[in-house]
């Protein structure tokens, strides 16, 4: 049961406004000290993947920058590794405008595969999940395509993908873009097929002008009646960062034990890019409570249901309360922040209030002064 | 055609046994023990030699060497996996009609010889894992170079009245060593030997051979070696080093290294000369509602619900709620479960505190001589509701 990964950098960069001006979904950071493809690599590497293919559109400098040789997820090997793989990077590809057209982008490299069966991931889902054995119930379903899926957390907003299926996990429904119905479950962006169906099925839909993955070829082939789909329902702990606010409350949601353990666990471990900070140091005026605080900070003032990325400095007088703030952030003396994202490198000077609203928090863009 | 070479390699002395740390290195090389938080001792000469440039480093392992050699890996957390030099563990090996233990530090590099010949270097430096500092060795092989000379011994200078507790260099006014005096009884000079040295590597050599020819000897640097070449008249020259370095070969010593970092005598956190270490994958550090951490160092994967007080909490650490910690440090993966007080003392790697146990205590209740850190050796446990007196060692 060999398995090649696919990941998919540039899904969603459109809804998340600022955050990806300049870089891909897949590089946003995410809890702490992530980038949010930590979560989908490490998955894979924990779960036995050696090879996987990361599709890229623009933007990428960041996220490669980040992958740098992949050593910390052990994929810097002879056999097997990491694959980025930019738009053009097969003569007939383009720019594409959707996950099957990316696919498409693949080709070469899903074609030079030796492995049986594909797993597909975004990279807006954190989680911590074992493809081993849901391949296993997708070998024994006997079904063309698994889709994994997870309870909605409501059934008010829009879901990419609604899925209902019988007792014996076959889907039965598939609906796109759609609030979900009780007892229906949703799609975790994350899909499991034998790889040379998958390749036929790609080269196909895109030569007759498909390019939507989960409309023109799941559900389309669906209702016609020509694909078998099987769901599997993950029950661990899913968080989708789908637009700004579930992104925001997403990180927050890392401050409850029962979230944080079932993400974060000791035998399998989610990898990220190793910086070298020190440890980080409390002052004499500083006062912590139900935070998550990375390396290498210096904080002297108060934080409140905060994450605090790397290198961040936090003068006295300083208070912030429900915020995200990224690596290398420089806090001022008597700052107030409430219900804020600082993207990486900004700079609060003395005195400066900013406070925004839990489902629209004020945003600061990368490397600004305020 | 031009012949490979390096012009400086590094022979790392990680050898020892630290006796004198006592539980902390019963499983565990001295060098491989942890310190400031996420950082071993062998961190800061690797690092040192990563950030002079220094690209080749052959460490020399003998006492506990599992664990090193685990940690070393191929050296890649401090850049030094090349395809030409980069880190290499050396522990002693057979050879036809050989078969011995490192017998001292100079034997140790005898019988390294021909790593070393492999690497063709013009000079050697000879570092020990059992130092805290930050040094630049390029600086000092700049200093042993424009002075042509054979040997140079770091230095540094020490209070007059502290002297005789140090191996003390007496040097000329240009710096050249004419003397080298172990504990002096009434010091000449404040010029104490931080035993890092850079010779020449065909002098070296040369003195290697002599020295193990020689069945009196101890076979050791600082008692043969430099001797021998100060008799012989070769040129020794004292580098003094004015930064923060700390012999760290005792529990008191240890405790007090990692302290310096908390009050600013040993600043860690700099941009450009970084201490590398290998990491673990762990998350970022949870702080709880009823946590209260002041003047304290935390590093990631902690979750801390008590209070922390001049103290320095290791990677992995767990305190519970109404746990108290001062003036301590928390080695890597320790728990100290719920109503537990920790003060002056040093919880070793994956110890577990049970409730409501009383470890340590300030100085300013007691006698001085019946007062000390108290240490809990790696991987033990504390049982509900013990004491453990400062100054023990469990």
């Amino acid at each position: 049961m060999k398995m090649t990964g696919i990941i998919f950098s540039n899904i969603y960069d459109d809804t998340l406004g600022e955050l990806t001006a300049n870089r891909t979904v897949a590089s946003l950071p995410f809890g702490g000290r992530y980038r949010q493809i930590d979560f989908t690599l490490s998955n894979m590497v924990n779960s036995g993947i050696r090879n996987i293919g990361v599709v890229t559109k623009y933007n990428y400098q960041s996220l490669m920058d980040h992958l740098g040789s992949c050593q910390e997820w052990d994929l810097n090997n002879k056999n097997g590794g990491l694959y980025i793989l930019p738009p053009f990077a097969s003569g007939r590809s383009e720019v594409y405008r959707g996950k099957l057209e990316a696919l498409h982008t693949a080709m070469n490299f899903l074609k030079s595969q030796n492995t049986d069966y594909v797993v597909l991931s975004d990279t807006i889902t954190i989680c911590n999940i074992d493809y081993r054995e849901i391949v296993k119930t997708h070998i024994d379903s006997g079904r063309d395509i698994t889709v994994i899926a997870t309870k909605p957390l409501n059934y008010t907003d829009d879901n990419l993908l609604v899925i209902e299926c019988d007792k014996n996990f076959a889907a039965t429904d598939i609906i796109i873009n759609y609030p979900a119905k009780n007892g229906s479950l949703t799609g975790m962006g994350m899909f499991i097929m034998d790889r040379e169906m998958l390749i036929k099925e790609v080269e196909e839909a895109v030569a007759q002008g498909y390019y939507h993955f989960e409309k023109d070829f799941l559900q389309r082939h669906f209702n016609m009646g020509n694909l078998s789909v099987n769901v599997y329902e993950f029950k661990g702990k899913v968080l989708r960062n789908k637009n700004i606010a579930a992104f925001f409350n997403n990180n927050l949601k890392l401050l409850d034990e029962e979230t944080r353990n079932d993400i974060f666990k000791t035998d399998s471990p989610i990898y990220t890019k190793i910086r070298d900070e020190i440890p980080t140091y409390y002052g004499e005026t500083s006062k912590v409570s139900e935070c998550l605080i990375a390396d290498g900070c210096s904080i002297k003032g108060e934080i409140e249901e905060s994450i605090l990325f790397r290198d961040i400095k936090i003068k006295k007088g300083a208070k912030i309360k429900k915020s995200i703030i990224m690596q290398g952030a420089n806090i001022g003396e008597n700052v107030y922040i409430e219900n804020a994202i600082l993207d990486k490198d900004v700079t609060v000077t003395d005195g400066t209030r900013l406070i925004g609203a839990p489902e629209s928090p004020v945003i600061i863009k990368k490397g600004e002064i305020v | 055609m031009l012949e490979r070479h390096k012009e400086c390699i590094a022979m790392l002395l990680a050898g020892g046994q630290g006796s004198r740390l006592l539980v902390l290195t019963e499983k565990t090389a001295k060098p491989a023990v942890p310190f400031g938080g996420k950082y071993r001792i062998i961190d800061f000469p690797l690092s040192n030699c990563v950030n002079s440039e220094i690209d080749t480093v052959g460490i020399l392992t003998q006492y506990q060497p599992l664990e090193l050699n685990d940690y070393i890996g191929n050296g890649q957390p401090w850049g030094l996996n090349r395809n030409y030099g980069g880190a290499h563990v050396l522990p002693p090996y057979q050879t036809s009609g050989k078969n011995e233990w490192y017998k001292g530090t100079a034997n140790a590099i005898y019988q390294n010889i021909s790593f070393v010949e492999g690497y063709n270097p013009e000079h050697v430096i000879i570092l020990s894992g059992d130092h805290i500092y930050k040094m630049d060795y390029n600086k000092m092989l700049k200093f042993h170079k424009d002075n042509g000379a054979e040997c140079t011994i770091a230095v540094r200078d020490v209070p007059i009245e502290e002297a005789s507790r140090f191996g003390i260099m007496n040097t000329n006014p240009d710096g050249s060593i004419y003397q080298f005096e172990e504990k002096p009884k009434k010091p000449k000079s404040n010029h104490a030997s931080m035993g890092v040295y850079i010779f020449k590597w065909d002098v070296l050599k040369e003195y290697l051979i002599a020295d193990e020819a020689d069945k009196t000897s101890d076979n050791d640097f600082g008692k043969n070696v430099i001797p021998a070449l100060l008799r012989d008249g070769r040129k020794l020259f004292a580098y003094t080093f004015a930064g923060y370095w700390k012999d760290v070969g005792t529990i008191l010593s240890l405790w007090e290294a990692n302290m310096d970092i908390l009050d600013g005598n040993f600043a860690l956190k700099d941009k450009h000369f970084k201490i590398y270490a290998r990491n673990y994958a762990q998350p970022s550090s949870y702080i709880a509602d009823c946590s209260e951490i002041k003047d304290s160092f935390v590093a990631e994967g902690c979750s801390v619900k008590g209070k922390v007080t001049h103290s320095i909490i290791s990677t992995g650490c767990v305190i519970e709620e109404n746990v108290e910690i001062n003036d301590s440090v928390i080695m890597p993966g320790a728990v100290v479960k719920e109503g537990s007080v920790i003060k002056y003392s040093m919880i070793g790697e994956d110890v577990t505190v049970e409730q409501n146990c009383r470890i340590g205590d300030n100085p300013e209740y007691y006698d001085k001589s019946e007062w000390g850190i108290s240490v809990i050796g790696k991987n033990e446990t504390v049982e509900k509701n013990s004491t453990v007196k400062p100054n023990t060692v469990i």
